[in-house]
């Protein structure tokens, strides 16, 4: 009883969008006029399963998940690592590597556009300088997606950086003494001592990090607009191309019960490793 | 019995006060006028207080129709707006929309045609006025289907913008034909210079380069479409993709998001830069007086061939409205294109006039800006955007196209051959 107004909220904001985003699915959708909408039964999953590019998606998202998910894991936890002694210069650059993750996606995104531009763009300025060719590192289909990455690399790690840190902060003082005590270098009590302490830790990082990423939108939109040649069209970015560029609603709906499904397979996974580890 | 009687009796009374009450309410109705509602994305510098100067105008001259403007901060946020209220079933009474727009707006069943109130002796335009409108313009009203569906209102197209300093330094004049625009941009290639910068756009957002693009098939005789199915890959199209492609060997040409024709032309590194005439305030805002900004036609093709992408939107009327809302709106409609208030409109914002009898009322504003002319008359050949739904795919497949040869080493011949493929699949699923 209690519950009954949340759960209305909920049922009428999420779970009622969802049901129809199903429902339209199987449709040949008429956004404009609905009545003009026609029963496709599977036909926009099969076309889905046949469509070059859906699959370009899946393997240009493994691409990105990975990279920013193993980035921002591994380094996020060298940071936290690095970062979780005291001290006021430790204090400021925690400061440092956060206040990434509290700016504005669009307007960060715009400001590395420019660094990237080719020709007035600070990285290719350094390259020049170096006598290094120019890079067109958002028009070349090899290196957009590495360039998309770096941004969201700096962008996000600084929340995987406080999550590792207070990770840290539970891990057993007297185990590391006890380690150090038994003759233990640094990277030894690490090993052997915090990381098997941080298993839940990186666990709940890595599943964060990766529905963070299957959903990444507005870098996308902003610096590479799922180009060039779709070097950069993740699935969630294909989702919206079809949705609201091509208007292809149904297929565009099936899209998003594919990634839906994904997503929850990854999340239940990641739910059993926890029990396991545990 | 009595029961029936005294329900009679009831009946008759209410009926007696009811029917002079509604009849006084529809006079009342009359009186108070009818109110339509116009969405459109004019909110930003002098626009806004043109189109309110306009409505208010309009209003004063026209007692009994109230017009609402429902202002959107741009157009993909207009394009949502109107695609929503439809889809909710209370759109506006008038929109802005592309031309693409409307075609999607038309199979929809969410918009009306037009003719009736164009061709009404009462209520329609002569047949002179209809002259009057430039021919690009007038030729964008219509659908595949031949019926007028649209009205115009802020147009545009693309010129030539150079920085004049640069060329009188090389000893070069402003290039009439798209030949000697390459040789006057590989000459001027050099000490860190180059001809011209632009964004070829992206499959889901076509930029002004891939316009840049689409104008030069035009004016080597190539054409968007035929017969309702894409002509991407033709003879002149893939030798307006190798023109482009041999300016960007040479160094001539480089690529680049996010304006960079305006960036490289303001920052005095590129001598041309083509864009669309609106875009005039924001060039010179570059140029920042730093250089001597001119405005030219763009170059001729091979056989002297014009070509031109029209810009802006046209109105069109929503087939919610109530007969009385249709008729209030075609009058606004048409008093938007009426030649003062074009005049006016194109004198405050930059837009073109949508008919030639305009200019004659701009005189004194085309003395001191002679791009306006320039501009205008080239709506005489412009094209707007193809009135099909499937061409914003295909202007995508256009722009994936020229990243492929440009940036990515792809021969123009088999990267048009892909986008015409991609658009023909477009076209044949829609």
């Amino acid at each position: 009883m209690y519950l009954s107004p949340a759960l209305l909220v909920f049922l009428v904001f999420t779970i009622g969008p969802a049901l129809f985003v199903l429902y339209i699915s199987f449709f040949n959708w008429n956004l404009l006029n609905p009545s003009l909408s026609r029963f496709v039964g599977g036909g926009n999953y099969s076309a889905l399963l046949h469509s070059s590019d859906f699959w370009n998606s899946i393997v240009t998202s493994v691409y990105f998940v990975g990279a920013t998910v193993g980035g921002s894991t591994v380094l996020g936890l060298g940071i936290a690592l690095l970062l979780s002694r005291r001290g006021l210069v430790r204090r400021i650059a925690r400061l440092a590597v956060l206040t990434p993750y509290f700016t504005p996606l669009v307007a960060t995104s715009i400001v590395w556009v420019w660094i990237f531009n080719p020709q007035f763009g600070l990285i290719d300025s350094l390259l020049r300088l170096a006598h290094l060719p120019e890079v067109g590192w958002l028009q070349s289909t090899k290196w957009a997606m590495p360039a998309l990455i770096v941004y969201t690399l700096w962008h996000d790690l600084g929340f995987t950086v406080i999550i590792f840190l207070a990770g840290l902060a539970t891990v057993s003082g007297e185990l590391r003494e006890a380690a150090r005590v038994d003759g233990a270098n640094y990277w030894h009590e690490v090993r052997d001592v915090v990381l098997p302490q941080l298993v839940n830790t990186t666990l709940f990082v890595i599943v964060i990090t990766t529905v963070d990423s299957l959903q990444a939108f507005t870098q996308i939109y902003t610096m590479t607009g799922g180009g060039p040649l779709s070097a950069t069209t993740t699935t969630g970015f294909l989702l919206y191309q079809q949705s609201f560029v091509f208007y292809k609603t149904g297929f565009g709906a099936a899209i998003a019960v594919v990634l839906f499904v994904v997503i929850a397979l990854f999340t239940l996974l990641q739910l059993r490793l926890s029990r396991r580890a545990t | 019995m009595q029961r029936h009687r005294r329900f009679i009796a009831i009946a008759v009374v209410f009926a007696a006060v009811a029917t002079p009450l509604a009849a006084s309410a529809a006079t009342a109705g009359q009186r108070a006028g009818v109110t339509i509602s116009f969405m459109e994305a004019m909110a930003s510098g002098t626009q806004k207080p043109t189109l309110d100067d306009l409505t208010r105008n309009f209003e004063q001259t026209h007692p009994g129709i109230t017009i609402n403007l429902i202002a959107e901060p741009n157009y993909g946020v207009l394009q949502q707006k109107e695609q929503a209220s439809i889809a909710a079933g209370n759109p506006p009474t008038i929109g802005q929309a592309y031309e693409n727009w409307a075609a999607a707006y038309a199979d929809a069943k969410a918009i009306v045609p037009l003719d009736n109130y164009v061709n009404s002796k009462k209520v329609g335009v002569p047949k002179t006025f209809r002259s009057n409108i430039w021919k690009g313009v007038w030729n964008d009203l219509f659908l595949p289907d031949g019926k007028i569906w649209m009205w115009p209102f802020n147009k545009s197209d693309y010129v030539l913008f150079y920085n004049a300093n640069m060329l009188k330094a090389a000893g070069l004049s402003v290039p009439t034909t798209w030949a000697r625009y390459a040789t006057a941009e590989k000459k001027l290639t050099t000490g860190g210079d180059w001809g011209e910068s632009l964004d070829t756009g992206t499959l889901s957002a076509p930029a002004n380069g891939t316009l840049e693009y689409l104008s030069i098939v035009r004016a080597f005789g190539g054409t968007w479409i035929k017969n309702g199915k894409p002509t991407l890959d033709t003879k002149a199209a893939v030798q307006a993709l190798q023109f482009l492609d041999d300016l960007k060997a040479h160094g001539a040409l480089q690529v680049g998001t996010n304006y960079p024709e305006q960036t490289a032309l303001g920052a005095g590194r590129s001598a041309f830069a083509v864009s669309s005439i609106a875009g005039y305030p924001y060039m010179l805002a570059a140029a920042g007086g730093k250089f001597n900004m001119q405005v030219a036609p763009l170059p001729a093709g091979p056989n002297g061939g014009q070509g031109n992408a029209m810009a802006g939107t046209n109105i069109v009327i929503f087939a919610n409205a109530s007969t009385a809302q249709r008729a209030a709106a075609w009058q606004f409609m048409k008093y938007l294109s009426s030649p003062h208030a074009t005049a006016y409109w194109a004198i405050k914002t930059g837009y073109l006039p949508v008919t030639k009898s305009a200019l004659v009322y701009m005189k004194k504003y085309i003395a001191t800006h002679p791009y306006q002319k320039i501009a205008a008359q080239a709506l005489q050949y412009a094209g707007g955007n193809p009135p099909y739904a499937w061409w914003t795919q295909a202007e995508g497949d256009v722009a994936e196209a020229m990243q492929a040869v440009l940036d990515n080493g792809a021969s123009p011949a088999s990267a048009l051959a892909t986008a015409q493929q991609k658009a023909m699949q477009a076209a044949s699923n829609p």
